[in-house]
């Protein structure tokens, strides 16, 4: 299996860590798959009552892999929705899970990688993490996972945090909901979260899958549905002219 | 009453009445229909008022002189039309607030991507006093606010200051000093981002709203249907009636 996606299991606390840290663990497809093949295993897991999802090295994911992106590059049109359908197929495995998930952001969460953390039922950063939505920045729609931010902040203030674009500093996501808690450093995120991955852990697996399920009910996470349309939206953006354009131009020329 | 201007790819369109706070007649609302109308192909509008507040409502004085609600009506009907019609644009909609904006002036931060505010500004939908129901907002509301914020703002009839309303999440920024000025900072850098994936992202958003409520994309019409439902009832006559009377401005 590839080790672009790890998985440790300690009691009842599963960590998935994206594994790619010399690039940042940007959203490649590979990287995608070894993820879904992760969730396969965390599906079966027996036992296991919280999924901690985080990046190894120093970012948490920045966001989709541009090298996948610039048809130019790749040769392969069809490349970027096959990305996109693949984190969207992710995200809603992940929302659906019947444990608690929590995003333990060790650094930069951008795009899709900022939207892997709201999907999460809980998450935490520290100060220094860059966080944000850059998409309209580059041309593109962040479709694919508008869905989570808005189910977390809320449809207007989704609506200001997509279309601002740029990044929002951690204090603020905090403030709007955007991310659950904000603490001093790397070294504290990690304490913190392993505090919160235990007490989460001491409910009852029942009761946590139970009341998990029924938010996902009472807030549309289960209308697959949109996920996927929002996919292809954000394929269909990113394959304009103006986007490619946007995206050669950010990745410079091939070495 | 309402004027048009441009700034490069930015339209700016300013509440011109100060003289009365920018109070909202049927004419006014007209034109600024007229002039959202006008915004077609822009990339970002910023909407401001003249004077000393952003926007005091509307001239409940036409209402109260008018018994048969035909004038309410037709305030509360070109408001969700203005507010709709900016929601509806490509460009992005910045709103500028400063001093106040109340009921129907609140009601068109609904129509901002992005609302700034200065803090001192106060807001709310104090009208159930005059017994006029803000339904008309309460998509809005739900979408910005949520959860027991929207009940509180459209059912109490206090107002609140925009330190407040930043933190429910009515304003998405407080501004201290140029409102107008920041306004336009801010509607010149949504301006410059590729239009692309800045339309499909405003378009998008939109519709996750609407897969959401129970009413889809009907909730604006519903909600206008509701806000009109009681207008020229006797409780709404007498009570402006007796608002009026005492000369109340608001």
């Amino acid at each position: 299996m590839s080790e672009m996606a790890r998985l440790d299991v300690d009691g009842r606390v599963a960590t998935l860590t994206l594994n790619r840290p010399e690039q940042h663990n940007a959203l490649c497809v590979e990287l995608l798959g070894a993820l879904h093949a992760r969730m396969d295993e965390v599906e079966r897991l027996d036992g296991v009552r919280v999924l901690v999802i985080t990046g190894a090295g120093r970012s948490f994911c920045a966001g989709m892999d541009l090298k996948e992106v610039v048809i130019e590059r790749s040769g392969d049109a069809g490349l970027p929705l096959r990305l996109l359908s693949s984190l969207g197929e992710l995200t809603l495995r992940v929302r659906r899970l019947g444990m608690v998930t929590v995003a333990h952001v060790n650094g930069a969460a951008i795009g899709g990688g900022c939207g892997l953390m709201c999907v999460c039922d809980i998450s935490a950063t520290h100060a220094r993490a860059r966080l944000g939505f850059p998409e309209v920045d580059l041309g593109l729609c962040p479709a694919v996972v508008a869905a989570w931010v808005v189910r977390k902040v809320g449809a207007g203030m989704a609506r200001k945090i997509l279309l601002s674009g740029g990044l929002i500093a951690p204090e603020e996501a905090a403030r709007v909901g955007l991310v659950n808690s904000v603490v001093e450093s790397p070294g504290a995120l990690d304490t913190h979260v392993a505090e919160l991955a235990e007490r989460l852990a001491g409910g009852g697996a029942r009761a946590l899958g139970a009341t998990k399920s029924l938010l996902n009910e009472l807030d549309g996470s289960l209308d697959e549905g949109l996920i996927r349309r929002g996919a292809a939206l954000s394929a269909e953006v990113l394959g304009t002219p103006e986007a490619q354009r946007i995206l050669s131009e950010r990745l410079g020329p091939a070495s | 009453m309402i004027r048009l201007s441009a700034d490069g790819d930015v339209r700016v369109i300013a509440l011109d009445r100060p003289e009365r706070r920018n109070a909202l007649t049927p004419a006014m609302l007209d034109a600024l229909n007229d002039a959202i109308s006008r915004c077609v192909g822009a990339r970002a509008v910023v909407l401001v008022g003249e004077g000393a507040v952003f926007c005091a409502g509307f001239d409940l004085k036409l209402c109260a002189d008018d018994p048969s609600g035909k004038t309410l009506a037709a305030l509360l009907t070109g408001l969700s039309k203005a507010v709709r019609g900016l929601r509806a644009l490509e460009a992005s909609v910045v709103v500028g607030v400063h001093g106040a904006a109340i009921a129907g002036g609140a009601a068109l931060l609904g129509a901002g991507d992005v609302v700034v505010s200065e803090g001192a500004a106060r807001i709310g939908y104090p009208v159930v006093k005059i017994g006029v129901s803000p339904a008309v907002s309460a998509p809005f509301l739900e979408a910005s606010v949520g959860g027991s914020g929207v009940r509180e703002r459209l059912l109490d009839p206090e107002l609140i200051d925009a330190v407040r309303a930043h933190e429910i999440g009515l304003v998405h920024e407080l501004v201290d000093g140029d409102v107008r000025g920041r306004a336009m900072e801010v509607a010149h850098a949504l301006a410059g981002k590729p239009r692309g994936g800045m339309v499909a992202t405003k378009r998008w958003v939109d519709e996750i709203q609407d897969s959401m409520g129970p009413l889809g994309a009907n909730a604006g019409e519903r909600a206008l249907e509701a806000s009109l439902s009681i207008v020229g009832c006797d409780e709404e006559r007498e009570r402006l009636g007796a608002m009026w009377g005492k000369g109340n401005a608001e």
